[in-house]
């Protein structure tokens, strides 16, 4: 109990510095970006008193260490600054609030169609090694890696919207307002999402299931009279299910990325979009609000996996 | 040699790849049309004998574009990838052979970096260094370098303690030396590997930025500044788009299969389990 204790909170604390380094390095390269703020914000036409007077309001002419550490103190207290171009003076963290529900709803129901199809394929693949059904989904697979993910958002919206109407082209229920109408509007981009995350999962998921399948534990279990499912599910899945999850774990950044240009083709109101939106826009408290919304996400679902993978084999933590 | 013929995918993978270099390289001999010859008579037409793969809302042939936007992306992707992995497997084996804060240093750097979407890394650079393929270059070698890193560091640790390595230290060769003579060559298959299936990824990265408009900028074609024109009048023209799309897929079909062709070729442990 104490050793996985220890295990955790190393573990916690090692994502707390990433955190925070993640967070300076945010910082001081956006630093290091052509362009004044205060030009970017009050127009090529703003007056030298106004320049000076945003300037001194953002602390924009102390050095460099002191504003991060003053930007890292209020964003730990949950103020992020001001907008200066996107939603010009609107509090970030309230954009970011209001955006971050929409890009995790998104995330999750992509992330669970892929644990689906992947589970789904992978068993298949691997108990009818070498038959048709295996050709098909290897095969399938590597296209699914192969595809652009927004390329595949155009054809889904083709056949499915443009084509039989099943779903909306553009356009996104908020899950607060409506959780029926936001699966609904967000099955497409979940789809686009989660089609190539399946493919690798699916790859995996396949050659450890073949490599357990092969172990003498296996056969001996099956010598002893346990049923063919009942092997397959306590002793082969369970154990090709750690480095399954791993391998999730790993894939989240392209996950969250993957967010990123989706949101832009069905318009839906996320963290992605919202950092596009300030990259064209220059609006540099916004980037960098997005960057670290980002990061934690990642963070945290990585401490998850973490977690997931000590509870199913706890050796991990001794 | 024999073992990678007899492995079909991977002979598939290698065909394909072939196919496109020598149509990348000679696109411009191929075809009849330039990338920026209009043709007011056939806006919008669609793919026919003589536009297999229909026209733009200039009239300009999609085929010809993407011949010549396949040189951008593959070049910015394949640029971007190869100095990843050069700065990148020289931390790894920096961090490898010297361990000590040298390598935690370099090691906590990558886990920094592979902490970040990748696409958000990317988009975050771009807005830094201003929207223009250098940048692109920049930001897919920035997203490829942790990978790299850890990869090049996990086999040199490996090797590094091999018989033959530690005859070279006996010998006195110098560190440079050793590294360059005698770690690298027996790391270098794996990382040619990620290298194949990291130009993939890397063209999929570029299409994306330039799809947003936030890559290499028109009038120059890439693969994403073509579909990001397609998208404008997708449901009037769908072939802009999905033609341009499709020809990424087969090509990034056939760099993905020949890099699992040549990691069977390298591991044949791994090949009994795939």
């Amino acid at each position: 109990m104490t050793t996985s204790l220890i295990w955790y909170s190393q573990r916690l604390a090692g994502a707390l510095l990433l955190a925070v380094l993640g967070a300076a390095l945010i910082f001081f390269t956006m630093h290091a970006a052509p362009g004044d703020p205060a030009l970017a914000a009050l127009g090529e036409g703003a007056t030298p008193q106004a320049i000076a007077a945003f300037r001194l309001r953002w602390h924009l002419d102390e050095p460099v260490t002191l504003q991060f550490i003053w930007w890292l103190s209020s964003a730990l207290r949950g103020q992020l600054g001001e907008s200066l171009t996107v939603a010009s003076g609107t509090s970030v963290a309230a954009l970011i609030a209001e955006r971050l529900p929409n890009t995790i709803f998104i995330g999750v129901y992509a992330l669970i169609l892929a644990v689906l199809m992947s589970i789904a394929a992978g068993t298949i693949a691997a108990l009818k090694r070498g038959r048709n059904a295996d050709v098909i989904a290897t095969s399938a697979a590597i296209f699914g890696i192969s595809m652009p993910d927004f390329w595949l958002s155009y054809m889904l919206i083709y056949v499915f919207a443009l084509g039989t109407g099943w779903f909306p082209s553009y356009g996104f229920a908020q899950p607060q307002v409506s959780l029926a109408a936001a699966i609904h509007s967000g099955t497409l981009p979940a789809l686009a999402i989660a089609a190539p995350m399946a493919a690798s999962f699916t790859r995996i998921l396949r050659a450890c299931l073949i490599e357990e399948l092969q172990k003498d534990h296996v056969r001996v279990a099956r010598s002893f009279g346990y049923g063919k499912f009942f092997v397959f599910v306590h002793f082969v899945f369970r154990n090709a299910l750690i480095p399954y999850i791993t391998v999730i774990g790993l894939q989240v950044r392209y996950l969250f990325g993957g967010t990123v240009i989706i949101e832009r083709v069905f318009g839906i109101p996320g963290v992605g979009s919202l950092m596009v939106d300030a990259g064209f826009a220059r609006d540099f408290p916004v980037i960098q609000a997005c960057a670290l919304a980002f990061l934690l996400c990642v963070l945290v679902v990585n401490l998850t996996v973490d977690a997931i993978c000590t509870a199913l084999n706890p050796r991990r933590a001794g | 040699m024999s073992g990678f013929f007899s492995n079909r995918p991977a002979c598939l993978g290698a065909a394909i790849t072939l196919v496109v270099i020598l149509a990348v390289v000679a696109g411009p001999w191929l075809s009849i049309y330039s990338p920026t010859d209009m043709d007011f008579l056939a806006l919008l037409s669609p793919p026919s004998w003589s536009h297999p793969f229909g026209t733009d809302s200039f009239g300009r042939d999609v085929l010809t574009r993407i011949l010549y936007g396949a040189r951008v992306s593959i070049l910015v992707s394949a640029t971007g990838v190869c100095l990843a992995a050069i700065l990148g497997t020289a931390a790894g084996l920096l961090s490898a052979n010297f361990g000590g804060w040298i390598e935690a240093v370099l090691m906590r750097a990558a886990d920094l970096l592979l902490s970040f979407p990748s696409f958000v890394l990317a988009l975050f650079l771009m807005v830094v260094l201003g929207f223009s393929i250098a940048s692109v270059t920049a930001a897919i070698m920035l997203v490829y370098l942790p990978i790299f890193a850890r990869l090049s560091r996990n086999m040199a640790t490996l090797v590094k303690d091999e018989p033959w390595v530690q005859a070279a230290r006996l010998f006195g060769q110098p560190v440079y030396s050793i590294l360059a003579r005698e770690i690298l060559p027996n790391i270098a298959a794996p990382i040619l590997v990620q290298a194949a299936t990291g130009i993939a990824f890397g063209i999929i990265i570029e299409a994306g930025l330039s799809f947003l408009g936030l890559g290499v900028q028109p009038p120059n074609p890439s693969l994403g500044s073509i579909m990001a024109d397609g998208r404008e009048y997708f449901s009037r023209a769908p072939w802009v788009l999905t033609m341009t799309g499709l020809a990424i897929s087969i090509a990034l079909l056939g760099l993905n299969l020949l890099g699992d062709g040549m990691r069977d070729l390298m591991d044949p442990k791994l090949r009994s389990r795939i």
